[in-house]
């Protein structure tokens, strides 16, 4: 196993890889620049025949680009970030310090949310102490021996310690709670409370993203199109299947809005090929039981609630379309599982979010629309109003956040002579 | 609308059977042919079940194997009310599963013609692995369930399931609590149990308990004390799963070996089997050989989780339970949420035909992971009824 990536079993292991972590920061600034530089070749180091089958990592792999950072520094820190010292702001200076040592508590769910949580502080000058969730160590074993080989000086590497311990081991999570300066957590309700449960020192920023799900909606004009109507079904199969249903971004309804000579049947048939056509290319290599019964249920389930209800299914349970008309969102099964509503007004279903919807993957042929709808959304508790097929698309702000400013400390200089 | 005669006649013939003695190949023709026409029937009588067979990837009348005729998840018992074939009016009883704390149990309508079949099922069974007679029945539970009622639970379904062996039926658990191990029982009437114990002594007697009750209220409070039975003659039939046990450390053959050694007897005569009431009228009782089988009026599919396709021998899956006996409620072809390896599918060295099969615990409950996991809504907890 690679040094990057350390199992740990005691409290002083972790203590000590922040003292280290924290020195390191303390003596050797990096400059952004030299984070970009170092990301663009890990990016293209990525483009390995075996890491390609990783869940994500094409998206990573653009993530990484400095085509895609660059805007999201400058964004988040302003212009002068890039050459690395003080920029004006009014009569006073600002400049952009590390917290110091992130924590990071990704996700089990999604392969590449380690390294993703990861960059988000990295850009902003920060060390990395990241605990690794046991499925996950493989993969990220093999992500980091890339990082490694194009950081030949270690000036990144060695800003990251990553440690593998049992989730059941509070004393660890503990104890690397309470060694850092800020904490990026991800994940479902249960896992995310437990880590906020933890003792941080007082002066730690948190930053949480999770619990959340994700719809798409669609008006009449739209997914009435029989000429783009396939490709938006592609779009939609595209976004069902990344992280096989299981990120706080995957679509588990989809609204359709009600229109004039429009059939939900036609639409659904559609959907069925792009989704047959989607598993044919990214078929399941293993399931949970307990999720195959929980999708033969909701199949079941579904279809006596109701004598309206439709559904489309192979024997496998490969896929699942629900349809049926009702504004109120089901539970949602995952399992690449996806319930479409017909509504009669789709501002209507919209008004009924509550706040855990955190993106709205939208297909609306009318900007004005769309314009109310956005606006409604963001009423509602919506983070994310993207186009259908780009949900996952991980970008600042997510959730509702920065992703890089939250782990960085503006510091405001007024010169003492004028 | 009562059952069609030729659906009547067709499980009368498979029940008057000797329970496991139709080779597979002819017990799946007959099982196919009455499978499909309690399907159509059950298509006529419930409209809601009929849009599911509807939505089935398959017709189910050009099906030619049972395996692909289309099945329900027993979860869907858990519904309220019941799902059923026949009018509240004609419903006998409704059966509970013993569901742990917090779960909503599945409920079972019965009328009398599946309640009837589902006893003559359970007796055909029974009576291949302790033979015919009757004798003294000790029920290792209490009193109350074995009275008649409209509701049962799966306990006291299975207690009254053996009835019909009994010259006598004691019951030796006492109801009501007494802060002993299960709040449910106020303890072991000891002075009755030996009482019987010494006039039964060399009768053949027939013993009834739930897994952990047996455990927790006979053996271990009897044992401690270094009590015995001296009940050489006995069969000790047991059911309602290891999950408890297995919490306690307690292994098969740690219980097996505290059983017999209560009873004074040797450990081919306590069987485990598995049931469950949403399988009405068959029950799996392990074999000398360790396996399960499946009577002439039942059969089992073992699925890969990954394919929904019957799985190879040697193979581990969930089950799925297939029975002719039910027409009060659609419970003919049923997914379980329990896993089991498929020994063979040829015939057992102990002489049954058919699947062997052995069970290997519940699937654990899928969590919906990470960010989609939901408990509670943000904002208005009003809204989103659907949402939990």
């Amino acid at each position: 196993m690679s040094e990057l990536i350390q199992v740990v079993d005691s409290a002083q292991e972790i203590s000590g890889a922040a003292r280290r972590l924290r020195e390191i920061g303390r003596l050797k600034e990096i400059h952004p620049q030299v984070v970009l530089d170092i990301f663009e070749q890990w990016a293209a180091a990525l483009d390995d025949r075996e890491l390609r089958k990783v869940s994500g990592m094409t998206f990573l792999r653009l993530w990484l680009r400095r085509g895609n950072l660059e805007p999201l520094l400058l964004r988040e820190l302003g212009s002068g970030v890039l050459n690395g010292g003080w920029w004006e702001d009014g009569r006073a200076r600002l400049r952009a310090f590390p917290l110091g040592v992130v924590g990071h508590w990704p996700a089990g769910n999604v392969e590449i949310q380690p390294i993703l949580s990861m960059t988000c502080a990295l850009l902003g000058g920060n060390c990395c102490l990241v605990r690794v969730p046991s499925g996950l160590v493989c993969t990220m074993q093999r992500v980091m021996e890339k990082l490694e080989q194009v950081d030949s000086k270690g000036v990144m590497t060695e800003r990251i310690f990553m440690a593998s311990f049992d989730h059941s081991r509070t004393d660890l999570h503990e104890s690397m709670a309470q060694t850092v300066d800020g904490a990026i957590i991800w994940g479902g309700e249960e896992a995310v409370t437990q880590v906020r449960r933890l003792q941080f020192p007082h002066w730690a920023r948190i930053l949480v993203f999770g619990p959340r799900v994700s719809a798409g909606a669609m008006d009449a004009a739209t997914w009435g199109d029989r000429v783009e109507r396939a490709s938006w079904c592609r779009r939609i199969a595209r976004d069902v299947w990344q992280f096989d249903q299981q990120a706080c971004s995957s679509p588990q309804t989809l609204f359709l809005e009600r229109g004039e000579g429009c059939d939900p049947s036609e639409f659904v048939e559609d959907l069925r090929e792009a989704f047959d056509e989607e598993n044919r290319h990214h078929p399941r290599q293993q399931i949970e039981p307990g999720m195959t019964s929980a999708i033969s249920l909701v199949r079941a389930s579904w279809l006596l609630e109701s004598e309206k209800n439709r559904a489309l299914f192979p024997a496998s349970p490969d896929w699942t379309i629900l349809l049926g008309e009702n504004a109120d969102m089901p539970k949602p099964t995952q399992g690449r599982t996806l319930t479409v509503l017909v509504v009669d007004d789709l501002l209507k279903a919209i008004s009924k979010f509550d706040g855990t919807l955190q993106t709205l993957g939208l297909g609306v042929a009318d900007p004005e629309r769309e314009e109310a709808i956005a606006k409604l959304a963001g009423r509602s508790g919506v983070d994310r109003i993207v186009k259908l097929g780009r949900m996952h698309v991980f970008s600042s702000p997510w959730d509702g956040t920065e992703l890089i400013r939250p782990m960085v400390r503006l510091v405001r200089h007024v010169a003492s002579q004028t | 609308m009562s059952t069609p005669a030729e659906i009547e006649q067709g499980i009368e013939r498979l029940l008057q059977k000797a329970p496991y003695s139709v080779d597979s190949e002819q017990r799946h023709r007959a099982l196919l042919d009455l499978l499909k026409k309690e399907l159509a029937y059950a298509c006529e009588k419930n409209t809601r079940f009929r849009n599911f067979v509807e939505h089935w990837p398959a017709d189910f009348r050009d099906a030619e194997r049972i395996a692909d005729l289309p099945y329900l998840p027993v979860g869907v018992f858990k519904s309220n009310p019941p799902l059923a074939l026949v009018s509240a009016d004609h419903v006998a009883r409704t059966l509970t599963s013993s569901a742990t704390t917090g779960q909503t149990p599945s409920r079972i309508v019965l009328d009398t013609a599946t309640a009837r079949r589902m006893s003559k099922g359970v007796i055909t069974i029974v009576r291949d692995f302790v033979g015919p007679s009757r004798r003294p029945y000790l029920v290792v539970d209490t009193p109350e369930n074995l009275a008649a009622q409209t509701q049962l639970g799966a306990r006291g379904a299975a207690i009254q399931a053996l009835r019909s062996f009994a010259t006598e039926i004691v019951c030796c658990l006492g109801s009501g609590q007494r802060g002993n191990s299960d709040p449910n029982f106020s303890g072991l009437n000891e002075e009755k149990l030996l009482a019987c114990a010494a006039k039964w002594k060399d009768t053949e007697v027939l013993v009834y308990g739930f897994t952990y009750v047996i455990w927790t209220e006979l053996v271990q409070p009897l044992l401690r004390r270094g009590v015995t039975l001296n009940l050489p003659n006995v069969r000790v039939l047991h059911s309602g799963g290891w999950k408890r046990l297995e919490q306690q450390a307690v292994t098969r053959d740690v219980f097996i070996d505290g059983v017999a050694a209560l009873f004074g007897c040797g450990p081919d005569r306590i069987v485990d089997y598995y049931g469950m009431v949403e399988n009405v009228g068959v029950i799996y009782p392990d074999c000398d050989q360790g396996n399960k089988h499946v009577p002439n009026f039942a059969e089992v599919i073992v699925r890969d989780p990954l394919t929904l396709a019957p799985v190879r021998a040697g193979e581990r899956g969930l089950i799925q339970v297939c029975s002719v006996l039910p027409t009060s409620f659609p419970g003919f072809l049923l997914l379980t949420e329990d896993m089991a390896e498929v020994i063979g599918y040829g015939d057992c060295s102990c002489g049954r035909k058919g699947i062997s099969f052995r069970f290997s615990g519940r699937a654990p409950k899928a969590e919906v992971r990470g960010c989609g996991n939901l408990d509670s809504t943000r904002y208005q907890p009003t809204q989103w009824g659907g949402v939990v």
